[in-house]
């Protein structure tokens, strides 16, 4: 029988790792990147809960009008860019797992509590990064919910990620101070570098946003050959949720259709015909989802706020727009009184010069600008204003 | 300094805490399969990919020419991570019944295709080093 000796002779120590790229200098530049990355992914990221259940005490205004569209791109950007990065900060110090525990108590505490830390934040990054990249593609293996998860990890990744930062704050100092190779010459005069591991990670996240970000930035759109957008779709604009998927295709193409409007116990029913004889408007508003993709159309409609006024509601009453839509989530959505007194706050008939085709929301779809993709309902069938 | 990496600890123990605080309603099967994909992923790295690396870096190093290693270390680097990234779309998972505006590319031919260009950059490199004198001829 072996005994406990002879297996941790076994184990590796961190001075077995042989590569001469690993070090502190190359892990504190990686780090410091990987860092920048996961702040503004963690700003961005907060950004949108707050526009998707927005507190009470705040109003998001419909200016500036791309603003959802840069900072939920931005978002899935700056996750894409971490992947790489923290891939190889990983590898930077993978040898460190192999530290023997320290002998005496309060040291052992120490040690444990920051590898604890460590592994928080290990753990917490690589799930926002894993369930994010799904997320984007539609695929949820897991049984808990996606949203409400990705958020409550996030707080726990960047927690963790002060912490870290805390902690290793004087090496971080030092070696960002010093240069990176070693000062004594290579041994290994073959062997690669510490810069040459150091671009590779900049130059592997740089490729990862670059053949990706099509689905956001259009003129990368034919460089991103892994975007989950390839950035088309009916009328020149990608569909998230089609008509069918929605249980909506049926309803929607229903000659009967009428757009009923209330205020208070006031109501109107209106036709597309008479929607269309109304004064139009057209305005180039984009779409920009929660996944990252988004692409801007030109859209022509009724004014949420002359349809508003048919009734005698206030200009900047809330407005709750209902939908068609039976199967899945967001089938109806709030319009808050400053959104709905931008006039590009419209309700679109047509998408790009024609009419709306089904799966962006035919017979009649809300666009407003600074908003994100699910709360632009589709096959809307009621609008309710608040008195 | 002390004191504010102090602070800075004390701030991320309460963010984290915070994160803690929002999952307290979470039923015990959410709970659970979030602590299979927290735990995963670490053991994922510890156990499988990182000795996979650091057993293909021994190889890579006692197998190649000198000259090869440097490019065949970066060119691996940007291939094993673009991939990871790029898993997701690869996997054939996902996408919409019906609706072919997602996941509408030909990515497995696009992954192909950067392999064999990072394969041709790595060649290349080794070449040009090897004419150059650089590094150690073996």
């Amino acid at each position: 029988m072996p005994t406990v000796a002879d297996i941790e002779r076994r184990i590796p120590r961190p001075d077995d790792f042989e590569s001469q790229a690993r070090g502190t200098a190359l892990t504190a530049r990686v780090g410091s990147a990987l860092g920048i990355a996961f702040l503004v992914c963690f700003a961005t990221g907060l950004w949108s809960h707050v526009q998707y259940s927005t507190p009470g005490w705040l109003t998001i205004s419909p200016n500036p009008t791309q603003l959802y569209r840069w900072t939920q791109g931005l978002h899935i950007i700056s996750g894409t860019a971490a992947i790489p990065l923290l891939l190889v900060k990983l590898w930077s110090v993978f040898p460190r797992l192999f530290i023997r525990p320290p002998k005496g108590k309060q040291a052992l505490v120490v040690e444990g509590l920051e590898r604890l830390s460590i592994a928080a934040l290990m753990g917490s990054s690589l799930f926002m990064l894993a369930s994010g990249t799904l997320n984007i593609i539609g695929w949820y293996p897991w049984e808990f919910s996606f949203r409400r998860t990705h958020e409550a990890v996030a707080w726990v990744a960047i927690g963790s990620l002060l912490v870290h930062i805390a902690v290793k704050l004087p090496v971080i100092r030092q070696a960002l101070g010093e240069p990176i190779e070693p000062a004594e010459r290579h041994l290994d005069p073959d062997a690669p570098t510490r810069r040459s591991v150091l671009n590779g990670a900049f130059v592997a996240s740089g490729l990862a946003v670059l053949l990706t970000a099509g689905q956001t930035v259009p003129w990368l759109r034919n460089v991103s050959l892994f975007s989950v957008r390839p950035g088309d779709g009916p009328q020149g604009l990608p569909v998230n949720r089609t008509a069918a998927g929605a249980g909506a295709d049926q309803t929607a193409l229903d000659p009967a259709w009428r757009l009923e409007l209330t205020v208070g116990d006031r109501t109107l029913a209106l036709s597309r015909d008479e929607l269309l004889a109304m004064p139009q408007s057209t305005h180039v508003l984009p779409i920009a989802c929660v996944e990252g993709w988004s692409r801007s159309a030109t859209w022509t409609g009724v004014p949420v706020r002359d349809l508003v006024a048919l009734l005698g509601g206030r200009p900047d009453a809330d407005v709750t727009v209902r939908s068609l839509q039976t199967k899945g989530a967001f089938g109806s959505s709030r319009v808050v009184g400053n959104v709905v007194k931008d006039p590009r706050t419209m309700l679109a008939l047509q998408l790009n010069g024609e009419t709306l085709d089904i799966d962006h929301g035919y017979p009649a779809r809300l666009i407003a600008p600074n908003r994100p993709g699910v709360f632009q309902t589709k096959w809307v069938n009621r609008l309710e204003v608040r008195t | 300094m002390r004191a504010a990496r102090a602070g800075l600890g004390a701030v991320g123990v309460g963010l984290a805490l915070w994160g803690l605080w929002l999952m307290r309603d979470f039923n015990r099967e959410q709970l659970t399969s979030e602590a299979f994909w927290l735990a995963g992923g670490v053991v994922l790295h510890d156990a499988v990919l990182a000795p996979i690396v650091v057993l293909l870096g021994y190889g890579a190093s006692r197998v190649l020419p000198g000259h090869f290693r440097s490019s065949t270390a970066t060119a691996f680097l940007i291939w094993g991570t673009l991939t990871i990234v790029f898993l997701p779309v690869l996997s054939g998972q996902g996408g919409k019944a019906g609706n072919d505006t997602i996941l509408g590319r030909p990515y497995v031919l696009s992954w192909v295709v950067m392999t064999v260009v990072l394969i041709a950059y790595a060649v290349v490199v080794a070449l040009i080093r090897r004419r150059s004198g650089r590094g150690r001829v073996s």
